[in-house]
């Protein structure tokens, strides 16, 4: 950068040229606006349906807005001073750790089992790999719904067959209602998301494998490399830029998670299976300034991770590229 | 270089499109009112309740339609919006200055508090004011003055299923509370099915906690008018409540637990007993023969702590008007045409609610002799607080009041009195 920048006045610094460099200058200027009719409608789009947003939502941050969405004037900070003093905060964001924690822990140890078995040769592999994709396809608020109906307390698919079982002894019971209880609630949820995870993750894994040559594991076979030996020493470490991207994205997809966790539970009872995401979105009900502010302290949050994951694994992700 | 240049000109593309799309969000809704012509937006909740039940934007369009032949120049614009979805979409509309002409299904003070609706006496005749139920349209003053119409109005009572009682071999209904949790005991027991539903879900806990606040002497207000949500006799019943939902003899997981779902199990002749009103039996009439009949049906009036309740839950919905557009003059007319007892009685036979005014009402008790034990209630209803932060503090009862009866009343009860008290 600096050195174009020295290079712009030596340009204008000749006199007798000056017309010539008026017109360079005008030509240049040209130049560097004509890709702006393909770029444009994408700049407008961004502005329109990203930068507005954000604007507004920061404007909304710090005004009094009633239960009726009626603007009452400026809060100053209030909203923010307020959101930060709710006594449920503090339990939403330890929820919201072990959320975005055991989904992407568990998707990711998984997925790089599957990604491995979608590695090798074996009949009906082409079919797998297109089942595998199901739960990607599907509109995740569906999922969420249709697991819901499994375990109704009454008559879902799970507590019939956990009753057939004699795991559940009881319909209609405490026992039986797994959405009721915040702890088994949010288990259910977890499993849900991690299933809705898989797809994208073994993809990403699974790509990424294949871009490790054959070469690599022959010379391990060659120099008597036990199998374990092999997946730890060449495949995980190869494995690691892949593994790193599937990992980012998904630290912020399953943190702005909401479709699961408010088709299932609406974060209920209380804020009890809330993450900082419903949370954002329960306050809108009544205090709209306080859910923009919340929305400002999540963006901050998924910032900061996403920076702190990226700067430890600087070395690695620049491999990838 | 280059590329900063390129960065001022997408700049100012932006800056470009954001003065456009500012501009273009803070006009109001106009109402087309040139040429002596007017459409008026009238927006309102709709009430029906899934197959076969006839949309309130048909009930609407029909009134609109009959009005408009009268009418020439008024023209009457109708969207209705599903009751779970009908607080997010008001408030958008409020919050971005989209203001109705009408809106039916809000209570009147907050937008009063704020100026943006007529007073009821210019949006309506003064005989048809008089008409009206008093004790609701008494609800919708602020600072003295009226400024809402109650449209439609309900009362509760407890609905039991007598097929299930007999099979548990319960002889009567109960009174009291210790009876209300040994016959919910007998029907878990000898019939299988869920003995009481009691949603304290999202969806109305409001008024399911207040059913159970008045059986002890309680309610969300004392006599002076102060939220008096955590009383003693409230955190009594909350914890009453918490050990009933414990037992067993209810549904599970009462504090996540929404009416509409139980009302559904209700008809369905899988439950004993659960706090209604007249709307539940177009539910059991949909059964069409599966589950319960409506012959099974027995309403009694809610069961107190130490004997029934002598006063119930009335519940209304009321019409506003908001001054933004400045049709107050149309308004009044389609809202007096309205309010004819043949829209009243349609509307009320259609969602099986109670009419609002007086000579609906008495023709509405020849029509349903069934709905005379509602409507000898509505005399002697309790309503919701007409505070102006009530909207705020229903909604902050909605979200936390079923972790009541999973953690610890005393501190759920305190942390709403605290926004009750805190908020404006």
């Amino acid at each position: 950068m600096p050195d174009i920048v020295t290079a712009e006045p030596d340009a204008g610094r000749s006199q007798p040229r000056r017309p010539a460099g008026r017109s360079a200058k005008y030509r240049r200027l040209r130049a560097s606006l004509a890709p702006l009719p393909w770029i444009g409608p994408a700049i407008a789009l961004i502005a329109l349906v990203v930068i507005w947003p954000v604007v507004v939502m920061v404007q909304t941050s710090f005004q009094n807005v009633s239960a009726l969405g009626i603007t009452l004037g400026s809060a100053g900070l209030r909203n923010y001073s307020a959101v930060l003093d709710n006594p449920n905060l503090p339990g939403i964001l330890v929820r919201t750790v072990i959320w975005v924690a055991a989904v992407v822990g568990i998707t990711l140890f998984i997925s790089l089992g599957l990604a491995q078995l979608y590695n090798q040769r074996f009949p009906g592999r082409r079919l797998t790999r297109w089942a595998i994709i199901a739960p990607w396809a599907a509109s995740v608020l569906m999922t969420a719904l249709i697991f819901r109906w499994m375990l109704d307390a009454d008559h879902g698919v799970v507590n019939v067959f956990l009753h057939d079982l004699g795991i559940v002894s009881s319909f209609n019971s405490n026992e039986a209602d797994w959405l009721g209880r915040p702890d088994s609630a949010l288990a259910w949820m977890i499993a849900v998301a991690v299933f809705v995870s898989l797809p994208f993750t073994t993809y990403v894994l699974l790509a990424g494998l294949q871009t490790i040559p054959a070469e690599l594991y022959e010379a391990a076979r060659v120099d008597g490399a036990s199998p374990w030996q092999t997946y730890r020493r060449i495949t995980l470490p190869l494995l690691r830029p892949a593994f790193l991207i599937a990992a980012v994205i998904n630290l912020m997809n399953v943190f702005n998670s909401f479709p699961i966790i408010w088709e299932m539970t609406n974060g209920g009872p209380g804020y009890e299976t809330s993450t900082s995401t419903i949370f954002m979105y329960d306050l809108k009900n009544t205090f709209v300034g306080q859910a923009a502010a919340m929305s400002i302290i999540n963006f901050a949050i998924v910032v900061v991770i996403v920076a702190a994951f990226v700067r430890l694994n600087r070395r690695s992700l620049q491999e990838a590229r | 270089m280059k590329s900063r240049r390129l960065y001022a000109a997408a700049a100012f593309g932006i800056a470009a499109l954001l003065a456009v799309s500012a501009c273009s969000s803070s006009g109001t809704s106009g109402s087309g009112s040139s040429g002596g012509s007017v459409t008026l937006h009238l927006f309102g909740a709709d009430y029906s309740t899934g197959a076969g039940s006839t949309s309130t934007t048909t009930f609407w369009n029909a009134v609109a339609t009959a009005f408009h032949r009268q009418h020439h120049n008024i023209t009457v614009d109708v969207s209705t919006v599903v009751w779970t979805q009908f607080p997010d979409k008001v408030k958008t509309l409020i919050q971005n200055r989209q203001y109705p002409d009408i809106l039916e299904g809000n209570p009147a003070p907050p937008y009063a508090a704020e100026g943006l609706i007529y007073p009821t006496s210019q949006i309506l005749s003064q005989s048809v004011i008089s008409n009206l139920v008093p004790k609701f349209l008494n609800d919708t003053d602020y600072n003295g003055t009226p400024y809402g119409i109650p449209w439609t109005t309900s009362t509760r009572a407890m609905c039991y299923n007598k097929a299930i009682f007999s099979h548990a071999g319960i002889a009567s209904p109960p009174t009291t509370w210790a009876q209300l949790k040994s016959d919910a005991a007998a029907v878990k027991a000898k019939t299988g099915e869920i003995g009481f539903g009691l949603p304290l879900g999202p969806e109305e806990a409001q008024a399911e906690s207040l059913l159970w606040f008045l059986g002890n002497g309680g309610g969300y207000l004392d006599s002076s008018g102060s939220y008096v949500i955590n009383s003693p006799q409230n955190i009594y019943t909350m914890n009453w409540l918490k050990s009933f939902a414990a037992s067993g003899d209810t549904e599970p997981g009462a504090g996540t637990a929404n009416r509409t779902d139980l009302w559904t199990e209700f008809a369905q002749g899988k439950m004993g007993m659960v706090n209604c009103s007249p709307a539940i039996v177009p539910i059991i009439a949909g059964n069409n023969g599966s589950g319960m009949t409506t012959s099974d049906l027995g309403v009694v009036t809610i069961p107190g702590r130490n004997g029934p309740l002598t006063k119930t839950l009335g519940v209304h919905d009321d019409i506003v008007a908001f001054k933004a557009g400045g049709h107050a003059a149309q308004i009044k007319e389609f809202l007096d045409f309205a309010y004819q007892d043949q829209w009243q009685l349609q509307f009320n036979n259609l969602y099986d609610l109670l009419p609002a005014t007086a000579s609906a009402d008495q023709k509405f008790a020849q029509q349903h002799p069934v709905f005379t034990s509602y409507m000898t209630n509505i005399a002697n209803s309790v309503n919701y607080p007409t505070k102006s932060n009530w909207t705020t503090v229903e909604n902050q009862i909605k979200q936390t009041m079923g972790q009541a009866v999973t953690g610890n009343p005393s501190s759920v009860l305190g942390g709403i009195q605290q926004t009750a008290s805190t908020s404006s």
